[in-house]
């Protein structure tokens, strides 16, 4: 029974002997130089092996080359720093407590380019390994191995350790002197071009808070009486319900975080206020709009980052849109003939066009995933385009050519930048 | 952030290696006493205890350094006094404190062992970088590099006597710095004598004591 606990505590150990004590993001390069550096007599990995294993671990890794890093062993400034990083890999460090403080070795890590260096040594039984690159004098990655005589599968460990990801190619000569000059894309604070789509339900009503009621009661208190009877027609809402949900979908952008234009279309359905009391709609089953509008917005905004992953975006706007109302009607099935007032039952003009402003933000996670919250005024009047017709005065006059709605909408939405 | 760190509101002024596990108790190594005690408003100093002008720096400097070592040696059973000059040829670096916190002082090199006149090697050197000695000073106009161009107003009266020291245990073996703090000691300044200016640094030894037992992770 004790043999039998020993193994069970023999394979924990031996199952967490292996560990990384930090790994921060690093580019791997592809067909990359890998430089194997050790300051032990007999290096605890061999290069080619190393690069099967590397190959093995990583197929994206492409043809990479290792070898041992001869310079650095034989440079005095790199053996002493080298001997400090042994002594002072633990658990518990971070990468800048591993940082090289001594400016000749800080620049002989600045100067590695795009190869991938291996540090490797061996203390008390074990072996630890550290990863550089050329953008800091600390290690990327640092970690302790079980020591085992056989050096293909330390360096499987090795490599599943700190080389998986995905490769990039290596630039040429010229890109990297190019890439040198370019400034930081850490300093640049707003993308040229920022664009988002969206998905967005949200909801409408006539009556704009804080407003008085009477304003607004002469429409919303309305009922159609006998298909086509109202007190007044200035508004769509003498007709039709004044409150109900919306859809919309827009999609947008801004240019240098400021100025921007965004396309959207919204769809509603709206029930006819039928006067109950009225007998003529008892052959009526079902009466209603479907409403659709499309729309350009103009929009100003300004992004304010609050952290590397959250942003938010307040913004205005103000745009035009063009309103349908489609209509959808049907009787019962039992009412065989229908009344002459269905026949000529009110009828909507084919578009409106109206105008919308409002005020909103953006609020962005990861730079993609974002939360859009919205709300506006819009309104519908008489499409002012037709031509006016020569019997324009003896006609009546245009249904809902002063329709106004307030609308408020949350969307969902995925931003990108160029 | 700083409420995590356990120090005043805006500001840390101390910082632990995460391998600080055990501070020293019985022997301890200390540097920079040559070179770190200065005094500001040097003439107020100079009129008060009745000392030229011109010799009031060397001369508080060598009695603060004195004061320091015999403190010192009255807080440690072995303490053994390696001279700036063992320094003097490593760069000077910063270290990182707080945000805006930055200290400068000579480190040895990652890899070198520092040892004493004797040739033994101490495992921890108690490094002085500054001491600075003066009036109702305040230790962020000193190291927060946006308030380090402020200029003081001119001042004729005086609440406290006050020193502010910055130093770093070293851990000799390892090439690493365990702790590394900038602390501030206030003394109500009735008449200056040369007893208080002691006093003041030996209230500032037994503090960098007892932080450097408070700041064992």
């Amino acid at each position: 029974m004790k043999r039998f606990i020993l193994a069970i505590l023999i394979f924990v150990c031996s199952a967490f002997a292996d560990n990384v004590f930090f790994h921060n993001h690093w580019t791997l390069w592809k067909d990359a130089d890998v430089l194997i550096w050790s300051t032990d007599k007999v290096p605890a990995l061999d290069s080619k092996e190393f690069c099967l294993s590397l190959k093995r671990n990583n197929t994206g890794i492409g043809e990479p080359k290792c070898r041992v890093f001869g310079e650095w062993e034989r440079d005095s400034i790199a053996v002493r720093y080298s001997g400090w990083l042994i002594a002072n890999m633990e658990g518990n460090v971070k990468a800048e407590h591993l940082r090289a403080r001594h400016p000749a070795m800080v620049a002989k890590i600045e100067s590695i380019e795009d190869k991938l260096i291996l540090f490797i040594g061996e203390r008390d039984g074990k072996i630890y390994a550290a990863t550089f690159d050329e953008n800091a004098a600390e290690p990327v990655a640092a970690g302790v191995f079980e020591k085992t005589g056989d050096k293909i599968a330390l360096g499987d460990k090795i490599a599943a350790a700190f080389f998986d990801g995905a490769a990039k190619r290596r630039l040429t000569k010229e890109e990297r002197a190019k890439r040198m000059t370019e400034p930081d894309e850490s300093y640049k604070e707003v993308p040229g071009f920022q664009g988002w789509a969206g998905v967005a339900v949200g909801y409408s009503q006539a009556k704009i808070p804080l407003t008085p009621d009477n304003w607004y009661s002469s429409h919303t208190e309305s009922r159609v009486r006998n298909y086509r009877i109202t007190k007044d027609s200035a508004s769509l809402w003498n007709f039709i319900d004044d409150s109900d949900p919306q859809l919309a979908l827009y999609a947008g952008g801004t240019w240098y975080g400021f100025i921007g234009a965004e396309l959207m279309y919204r769809y509603a359905y709206h029930k006819v206020k039928t006067d109950n009391k009225d007998t003529v709609y008892q052959e009526l089953s079902y009466w209603g709009f479907h409403q659709h509008e499309i729309g350009i917005n103009v929009v100003l905004s300004r992004t304010y980052t609050h952290t590397k992953w959250f942003k938010t975006t307040p913004f205005a706007f103000v745009g035009f849109q063009y309103s349908f109302f489609v209509e959808d009607i049907g009787l019962k099935d039992d009412s065989k003939e229908h009344s002459k007032a269905y026949d000529v039952r009110i009828k909507f003009e084919d578009s409106y066009k109206g105008a919308l402003v409002g005020i909103g933000s953006h609020f962005v996670f990861f730079n993609h995933y974002g939360l859009g919250l919205r709300a506006g005024i819009s309104s519908r009047g008489r499409n002012i385009e037709e031509d006016p017709s020569p019997e324009a005065a003896a006609e009546p006059t245009t249904i809902g050519s002063s329709t106004i709605d307030c609308f408020i909408n949350l969307g969902l939405e995925y931003h990108f930048s160029m | 952030m700083c409420i995590l760190c356990g120090c005043g509101q805006s500001y840390c002024w101390h910082q632990s290696h995460p391998s600080y596990k055990k501070a020293p108790t019985d022997s301890i190594a200390v540097t920079g006493l040559d070179e770190a005690f200065v005094v500001t408003r040097s003439s107020w100093f100079a009129k008060r205890l009745e000392i030229s002008k011109d010799s009031i720096q060397t001369f508080t400097s060598h009695f603060c350094s004195k004061a320091f070592l015999e403190q010192l040696q009255k807080s440690y059973k072995s303490v053994t006094v390696i001279p700036d000059v063992a320094f003097s040829h490593f760069p000077e670096e910063s270290q990182k404190l707080d945000t805006r916190i930055f200290m400068k002082g000579r480190l040895p090199e990652q890899g070198i062992v520092v040892k004493d006149s004797a040739g033994n090697v101490p495992a921890y050197i108690l490094i002085i970088h500054e001491f600075t000695l003066g009036t109702d000073l305040q230790r962020e106009n000193f190291y927060d590099y946006a308030l380090i161009h402020n200029e003081a107003p001119e001042k004729k009266t005086s609440q406290n006597l006050s020193a502010i020291v910055s130093y770093t245990l070293w851990d000799n073996m390892k090439q690493r710095p365990l702790y590394s703090a900038v602390n501030q000691v206030d003394q109500p300044n009735v008449k200056l004598t040369l007893n208080d200016i002691s006093k003041i640094v030996a209230s500032s030894v037994q503090q960098i004591k007892q932080e450097l037992t408070a700041g064992v992770k």
